[in-house]
């Protein structure tokens, strides 16, 4: 089942109506709008809209994979075509044929891969690496990116000749603050979806309260950060909290929480120091205010564990993020981890690069 | 006397627009205009078979000129196309490739471009005699 495109605002009102005299036309379309806005529930509503919604709909993440392992998964390879290629395997360019083939954050595709894509698009052929056979293809292709192309272009790290020929259906998706009408509806669909997941989880529905502070945030990370809201939501059932906690965009208005122990704490009385350093720690993992019956309950090492790993992890990241201008694969590269497991943890922490 | 022939025009500058607009109703046509390709296809689904010749800007927001003349092409054959460009040869080797009639390069005359639009409507109305 894929995603309904969710909001009653102007621009997702004609995005729906451009989806629909667009999805049997099969001409190339490119998706753009910040992280985190929806462009895979776009490209997904475009496919199941089309008469292709029977066949495949592949997708691919161009910048979470290095250039050569993209290039054998978008093309595939014959049997010995390198070291490791024990056997034949098809790539995505043939599994998605007679379907749709979603090509996410494509201004991050290699330069060399670009003008094989560019290959493709134009001759409706490819070939498998090791092998000199062309193959044909019918794939519909959408691609999605949140850089600005036409900028990318005049860097020289984006094809000119590429751009024109995906952008011959554009659609942009404009970020949630500036459509914030549509928050009320994302909040209650969303809502309604984790409790169907995990109907155990007694998170409450936001009163009009909680719905008119949401509606005010800015939401940086867009729809996903507000979906990720309403999942912890659904464990912790305090939107005070939740609120609280919204990274905010102007250094002037940090959450509390993160100075009252680090600047606030001189001002305190000496005595109660220790004590109140370590209430302070702890109580940024579990909630102190509830009977001791319930606290014992809620107080798991293992979960906490995780949850200061988590806060932690997200500011180192966040740090070095910062020091190597957001160029990811340098940050890899200096926190020791794989490319891959960085675009996992900044999607899981719900980490973005700030708005330009 | 003869229907005036009627004719679409699509460009997201909305100065070039309505010039297009006053010069060819002063030419005696009867002209409805467009913003971009998706308020375009708008149009033509709601009166296909009313336009004669459809004239296009080429880089254009929601669906370019590109994607319109594809779409033209395939679902209302018998319309005339002209394609304008002002972005270099990409966009106009594209709408020859999507087997626009015509492509021309900005700045564009516009006696020049009447010319061109007459052209392709007596060709089609020859053909439709034939």
């Amino acid at each position: 089942m894929s995603t309904p495109l969710i909001g009653v605002s102007k621009s997702i009102l004609k995005i729906k109506e451009l989806i629909n005299h667009v999805a049997n036309t099969c001409l190339n379309v490119l998706i753009t709008g910040e992280t985190g806005v929806g462009k895979e529930v776009v490209a997904q509503n475009l496919y199941t809209e089309s008469a292709r919604s029977t066949k495949n709909f592949v997708k691919i993440n161009c910048a979470a994979l290095p250039e050569t392992l993209l290039e054998s998964e978008l093309f595939g390879y014959e049997k010995g075509a390198f070291t490791g290629a024990h056997r034949k395997r098809p790539g995505k360019f043939q599994t998605a044929d007679k379907g749709v083939l979603f090509l996410d954050e494509i201004g991050d595709m290699p330069m060399a891969l670009q003008s094989k894509m560019l290959h493709v698009l134009q001759s409706g052929e490819f070939s498998p690496l090791g092998s000199d056979q062309e193959f044909k293809t019918d794939v519909w292709v959408i691609a999605a990116t949140n850089h600005n192309l036409e900028e990318s272009i005049y860097k020289k790290t984006f094809r000119e000749d590429l751009f024109y020929r995906l952008n011959i259906i554009k659609i942009d998706v404009p970020p949630l603050r500036e459509r914030k009408e549509d928050i009320p509806s994302l909040l209650e669909y969303y809502y309604r979806l984790y409790k169907s997941e995990y109907p155990d989880n007694h998170g409450s529905k936001p009163d009009s309260d909680i719905v008119a502070k949401l509606c005010n945030y800015p939401w940086p990370g867009n729809v996903r950060q507000l979906q990720n809201c309403i999942k912890k939501q659904m464990i912790l059932n305090s939107w005070a909290k939740i609120i609280e906690e919204l990274p905010q965009e102007h250094p002037e208005s940090v959450p509390q929480i993160e100075t009252d122990n680090r600047m606030n704490g001189a001002s305190r009385p000496k005595i109660n120091e220790m004590n109140d350093d370590r209430t302070s720690i702890i109580s940024k993992f579990v909630d102190l205010s509830t009977s001791s019956e319930k606290l014992f309950e809620d107080i798991s090492l293992k979960k906490i564990k995780k949850l200061a790993a988590d806060r932690v992890e997200k500011e180192v990241i966040l740090f070095v993020l910062e020091k190597v201008g957001w160029n990811r694969s340098r940050a890899a590269k200096i926190l020791k981890i794989s490319y891959k497991t960085l675009l996992y943890k900044m999607n899981e922490f719900d980490i973005s690069p700030p708005v330009k | 006397m003869e229907d005036p022939s009627r004719l679409l025009i699509v460009d997201d500058n909305e100065d070039i627009l309505s010039t297009f607009y006053e010069f060819f109703n002063s030419m005696g046509y009867e002209v409805k205009t467009a913003v971009d390709g998706f308020a375009a296809l708008k149009l033509l689904r709601d009166k296909s078979n009313f336009f004669d010749c459809l004239i296009t800007d080429l880089v254009m927001p929601n669906i370019s000129g590109v994607g319109l003349i594809s779409i033209v092409k395939k679902e209302y054959p018998h319309l005339k196309i002209i394609a304008m460009t002002g972005y270099g040869d990409q966009p106009g080797a594209l709408a020859s490739e999507a087997e626009a009639d015509v492509v021309l390069f900005k700045p564009i005359d516009l006696f020049k471009i009447e010319n061109t639009v007459a052209e392709l409507i007596n060709q089609a109305k020859d053909n439709k005699k034939k």
